[in-house]
């Protein structure tokens, strides 16, 4: 009774209603929001004393320091042993970092993956608390703390990386799993199947080639963490880049800023080859 | 006739799997030789055991860092305003410098392919291979100590990431408005401002929350090569070795990343 009076009431509505372009209490919030936002802006910029009219000299500026201070860049410097032997040490941290976090961010990710989860209500919370917590604490965070607990070396750089990757991977392998269509899932439930076995063979064939492309992505990324850990001692070429700028070598400095760069990019682009590459073999 | 024909294909597919095996076989192997070639240069060589010490040792020394250092937290107020406010107008500034990143680097909306599409490819390329400890040195070095290098920073950081998916947004969209308003006469700049922008803003907008929520986790470390928050109270406390007040910064650095994605969670869900 009260749908067939609503109806017709609400044509007429539509009918006299004025077209405008603000709905008033939809609009007054949202120009609200908007206000409040550039407010906070403007009292940052403030509270932190940005020269904002510097902004614009700043890239001459920039280029100014590039080219003066850091424009021969050493390459005699970053073609030596010492450098290079340093330059696979990094590789290296990075592979097993990246290898030993992936290990446990598959088992992380299938606890912290709602729908096959073993015990919605205690592993799973946990498993989610373990993945944030290994995500938001910044590589050289734990970089810093596992030099601080082991001493200086490569070991506190693969264990850092070894959390970052965790952290990382473990988000996104738990979100893969939970985009998996459940019908395999529920076929090896109703067969009798344990937890184990409804992951390994309902779970693992279906995001495999998924998993394989992450694996892939968190080794580049890892790698790119990895150039910088040994900033704070834990081995690799970061302990290069720290030493020549505290001696100020900016020329030094530039090579090894070089080829950083050189190295992340030539990585990233074998880990866009070998993504597609394993996408194609599906 | 036929016989000959399936024992031939027979013998071709186990010929095949056999090949296919040794490959992977092969690819397995290698994997494990250079697990253990790392595991014997990275863990066996370089590291110093004694320096470590036994198990209970190792726990000495992390029990060291149990413990809240309450004397600390007053002072922590200011640096972590400091550190939220430098990854909001990092992420800001971010956002204006990719503006033209943007329109360069879409393929359908480039104004001149051969020459600023590459540019604009490139400038996402290096945007994003290089880790926002060394932007912030790159920029402490330039325009000198303090939150202003951290902002450049986080702003040089994120332009590759918002740039590369926004423009990814607009190579995505409708085509149709476009064609309307070209055949309503409109000009480049009014097909942009028109047909473009409405499609994509919301993507572009869930896209830089999104950095913003990251931002925050970096802007956390940029302290420890100059560039103010958070990081430096944390260098400071590491370095006076007061191991509580480590731990003190690093779950206000917790709870600043919480804060960030609890909002970033409802900001999304708010504009979707």
């Amino acid at each position: 009774m009260s749908e067939k009076s609503a109806t017709p009431r609400m044509k007429t509505d539509n009918i006299h209603r004025q077209w405008s372009r603000f709905k008033y209490p939809n609009s007054l919030i949202n120009y609200c929001i908007l206000f409040s936002i550039l407010l906070f802006f403007t009292f940052s910029v403030h509270y932190l004393n940005i020269p904002l009219e510097r902004i614009l000299g700043m890239f001459g500026r920039l280029g100014d320091v590039l080219a003066n201070r850091y424009y021969p860049p050493d390459i005699d410097y970053i073609i030596d042993k010492g450098y290079l032997a340093a330059v696979i040490e990094t590789v290296q941290m990075a592979y097993l970092g990246a290898l030993f976090g992936l290990l446990f961010a598959i088992i992380l990710g299938w606890f912290a993956a709602h729908n096959v989860s073993p015990s919605k209500t205690f592993i799973y919370p946990v498993a989610r608390l373990i993945a944030m917590g290994c995500r938001s604490v910044h590589e050289m965070i734990w970089a810093i703390l596992f030099v601080t607990i082991l001493g200086f070396g490569l070991l506190p750089g693969v264990l850092a990386l070894t959390m970052f990757s965790i952290g990382f991977a473990g988000k996104l392998f738990a979100e893969e799993i939970e985009s998996i269509d459940m019908g395999e899932v529920e076929a090896i439930r109703a067969m009798g199947g344990t937890h184990l076995q409804v992951f390994i063979f309902g779970v693992i064939p279906q995001v495999r080639v998924a998993f394989t492309g992450i694996a892939i992505y968190t080794w580049d990324v890892a790698f790119r963490a990895a150039t910088v850990v040994g900033f704070v001692g834990a081995g690799g070429m970061g302990w290069y880049l720290k030493r020549n700028i505290m001696q100020i070598e900016t020329e030094r400095t530039a090579a090894i800023l070089l080829s950083i760069i050189v190295l992340v990019v030539i990585s990233e682009f074998i880990s866009a080859w070998a993504r597609t590459k394993v996408s194609n073999a599906k | 006739m036929q016989d000959k024909t399936t024992a031939l294909k027979l013998n071709d597919v186990i010929g095949l799997r056999r090949k296919k095996q040794f490959v992977q076989l092969g690819f397995v192997s290698l994997l494990i030789g250079l697990v253990l070639w790392s595991i014997q240069a990275t863990i066996i060589d370089d590291t110093d055991w004694e320096r470590i010490g036994t198990l209970s040792e190792i726990g000495e020394s992390v029990s060291h860092f149990v413990g809240i250092d309450f004397e600390l937290i007053p002072s922590l107020l200011g640096p972590t305003i400091e550190t939220f406010m430098i990854a909001c107008i990092g992420t800001l500034i971010g956002l204006l410098m990719c503006i033209p990143v943007i329109w360069f680097g879409a393929l359908n909306v480039t104004p001149f392919k051969p020459v600023t599409y590459p540019l604009a490819r490139v400038a996402m390329t290096l945007s994003r291979s290089i880790h926002e400890i060394v932007w912030a040195l790159i920029f402490v070095s330039a325009v000198g100590l303090g939150a202003f290098a951290g902002i450049l920073a986080i702003a040089a950081r994120s332009l590759g990431f918002i740039a590369k998916m926004s423009a990814e947004a607009i190579e995505n969209i409708d085509p149709k408005p476009v064609e309307a308003i070209r055949a309503m006469g409109g000009n480049n700049l009014q097909v942009m401002i028109y047909a473009i922008l409405p499609q994509v803003l919301p993507v572009i907008l869930g896209i830089v929350i999104f950095e913003w929520e990251i931002n925050i986790r970096r802007s956390s470390v940029l302290g420890l090569v100059g560039a103010g928050g958070l990081g430096l109270v944390f260098f400071r406390q590491m370095n006076t070795f007061n191991y509580p007040g480590v731990t003190t910064v690093i779950l206000a650095i917790l709870a600043l990343i919480l804060i960030g994605e609890v909002v970033s969670h409802y900001a999304r869900k708010a504009m979707i």
